[in-house]
């Protein structure tokens, strides 16, 4: 039964992926309606703040982790046996 | 009347537990009975605790075995729902010496979380640290006797700080009770504890023996330490250091500097160990920043990490146990094998995310909306940056590397009943108390006044994970897992170990006279360095421990010459036996 509705949802993939940019656009949308009841800083203010705070996060943290970690800190999985 | 004390405690039916456990070894029912019972009874009679009890004067101390107020019935609950969950999930393993080391871990943490001295809390700190190692060794791979000992030999340096913090705290004013210490009277004695504290919290720099030793305890072993050290850790901080102005802002560092690493790393396990570093330090912020709602907010995270950790620990455990594996480049596809074990990870995944509904919604939001309220943007928005790294590291590249993604091919099917069950309570309660979050705002130290469910806060969460969510599959390629490991601070001591080795073996293989000499040199000038530093304690007017602690300085460099066989074993128990001398003779003056 759990097998049967994975495999259902994983044969429709692209129907997931506009299901999910729907609602990400429905989530921009809602931030318009929402009610700011406590402001803590300028951020507050501005609809969509968030959608931005949050895709440019995530592919700043992508990018610097990735970075710092391909240039200086990733060594092979032996490396401490040695 | 004692007797009765005696057994409210719920250390102390761990204890009969761990003794009982050995002679059960060939009757299966009864040793599984024992395994559900024991927790079972710890958390009925935590509800029905007295305020105080179990004060034992012992040598003209006042040990206290027992103080209840709400933060310590918050964290009693959760610990012994933890080790309910934790000893189903295990039900299945054979040796009897793990559910010991676990018992004998959760009855300490117990014991630390209800002790009102810091005798008794050293006791219990030390009883948790050498219990848990055994979960490690329990693994029984070189790699994990490794980092066992490398883990020994942290805490045990931690636990040192820790004593000699309270220690000279006895010596400035003659109190051992554990209790607030407000933030413009401490002392170097005080921040002495304090570091003690955060070792166990795995506030970097002192966090790599969390990641380096997790990713290599046994399965159910994981799961029962990423719930009980650093919580406690979290505990004895919330109980004594709240509005400590250097657990704001490490705390927040935390949150960003572990959520880094699980970005990058490759092992599931190592993945959440690292996380475990980043949540933990949303409730250190928390503490640091002492407001009412800040603090409850720290009580609430810990509350809804344990359980959700300990399903992703059960999560990733329950693959390894099934497929031997954990690195995410040797994974892929599970989901056609082990969809049960999926459902309940991704629900650990969206909790630990903070989707709505679930329990990480409701406490990690009170922690970020604390910080706002405080005025502390720069803190606000430190954790909200981890909070987008969390969803990207565990609760979308975990998952999907593991059961979605290209087919490995790996053979595997469903985790024994037993470890679905306790991963399906675990589940259970994250939806739990995402929808019933009064549940547990009731249970915390102050009144709430915090809504979590507004349209706004709604809002910002749904356009950060949805957003993060793009972000990840923008950069999947970059994602993909390599099999390859990254350094940490633990890099000092495990190459600078190498260095200390080699100077040491060397003398062993060689027999040499000339090498002798100098070996005997090098004994003694560490017994002349420790001196030094010695005096200048005595210098401050502490004569009493020095008497005590210069004997056994020179009996460690007598030791160190005699016992240079290059086995590190040996150090530690040397370490281990000169903190009990020292705890002895405090005892006796």
């Amino acid at each position: 039964m759990l097998l049967r509705i994975l495999n259902y949802l994983n044969e429709h993939s692209i129907m997931l992926k506009r299901i999910f940019f729907v609602f990400l656009a429905l989530f921009v949308v809602f931030d318009f309606s929402a009610a700011r009841h406590e402001m803590h800083f300028f951020g507050d203010s501005i609809i969509g703040f968030w959608s931005l705070f949050g895709i440019l996060g995530c592919l700043g943290m992508i990018i610097v982790c990735k970075g710092l970690s391909h240039v200086w800190l990733e060594k092979e999985e032996d490396y401490y046996d040695k | 009347m004692i007797s009765s004390t005696v057994l409210i405690h719920p250390t102390t039916w761990f204890l009969m537990g761990a003794v009982l456990l050995p002679f059960l070894n060939n009757k299966e029912k009864l040793k599984k009975t024992v395994l559900i019972g024991i927790p079972l009874i710890a958390f009925t009679v935590i509800h029905w605790l007295p305020d105080s009890f179990g004060h034992v004067s012992y040598l003209g101390f006042d040990l206290v075995f027992g103080r209840v107020d709400q933060l310590t019935r918050v964290f009693l609950h959760v610990f012994t729902i933890m080790a309910i969950i934790g000893c189903i999930y295990g039900l299945h393993v054979k040796e009897t010496g793990q559910h010991i080391a676990a018992f004998l871990y959760v009855g300490g943490s117990l014991g630390v979380t209800l002790c009102g001295d810091y005798l008794t809390l050293f006791i219990f700190w030390e009883m948790m640290a050498f219990s848990s190692v055994f979960l490690v060794w329990y693994r029984k791979k070189r790699r994990s006797i490794e980092a066992g000992f490398r883990y020994l030999l942290v805490h045990t340096t931690g636990g040192l700080v820790l004593l000699a913090g309270i220690f000279l705290r006895y010596k400035n004013i003659h109190d051992l009770s554990f209790v607030q210490i407000a933030t413009n009277g401490a002392t170097f004695a005080d921040y002495l504890i304090m570091i003690g504290f955060m070792l166990n919290a795995a506030v970097p720099p002192i966090h790599a023996w969390l990641p380096d030793a997790y990713p290599e305890a046994s399965v159910t072993g994981a799961v029962f330490m990423c719930a009980f050290t650093t919580k406690t850790a979290v505990y004895v901080l919330a109980r004594g250091f709240p509005g400590f102005e250097a657990l704001a802002i490490l705390g927040a560092i935390m949150t960003l500097y572990g959520v880094g690493y699980a970005v990058v790393e490759n092992d599931a396990r190592r993945i959440l160990a690292y996380h475990i570093v980043s949540q933990v330090g949303y409730m250190v912020c928390g503490i640091g920043i002492g407001t009412a709602m800040a603090v409850n907010g720290a009580v609430a995270h810990a509350y809804a990490h344990i359980i959700y950790k300990g399903l992703l620990f059960m999560g990733a455990g329950a693959v390894l146990e099934m497929t031997g594996k954990s690195k995410l480049n040797e994974l892929g596809g599970l989901y056609k094998r082990m969809p049960w074990a999926m459902v309940f990870t991704v629900i650990g995944g969206i909790s630990i995310s903070g989707f709505p509904l679930t329990s990480g919604f409701i406490s990690k939001s009170m922690i970020i909306a604390a910080a706002g309220e405080s005025h502390r943007t720069g803190l606000m928005l430190m954790m909200t940056l981890a909070a987008v790294g969390t969803f990207l590291s565990v609760g979308i590249k975990l998952p999907y590397f593991i059961w979605f993604g290209k087919d490995s091919g790996v053979e595997a099917k469903d985790a024994p009943w037993n470890m679905n069950l306790g991963m399906a309570i675990a589940a259970f309660l994250c939806f739990f108390l995402g929808v019933f979050p009064d549940y547990l705002y009731k249970m915390l130290p102050f009144p709430v006044h915090y809504h979590p469910y507004t349209a706004y806060h709604l809002a910002e969460t749904m356009q950060l994970l949805g957003f993060t969510g793009l972000g990840f599959f923008i950069m999947v390629k970059k994602l993909k897992p390599k099999p390859k490991m990254n350094l940490d601070v633990d890099w000092f001591y495990r190459k600078g170990a190498r260095v200390f080795m080699w100077i040491a073996s060397r003398p062993v293989l060689s027999s040499n006279n000339w090498i002798n000499d100098v070996y005997r040199s090098v004994g003694l000038r560490l017994t002349m360095a420790m001196a030094k530093a010695i005096s200048w304690f005595d210098w401050e007017g502490i004569d009493w421990t020095v008497d005590g602690s210069a004997r056994g300085v020179v009996e460690g460099g007598n030791r160190l010459r005699s016992l240079m066989t290059g086995k590190i074993q040996h150090y530690i128990g040397g370490a281990v036996a000169l903190t009990f001398i020292i705890l002895i003779l405090v005892m006796l003056v």
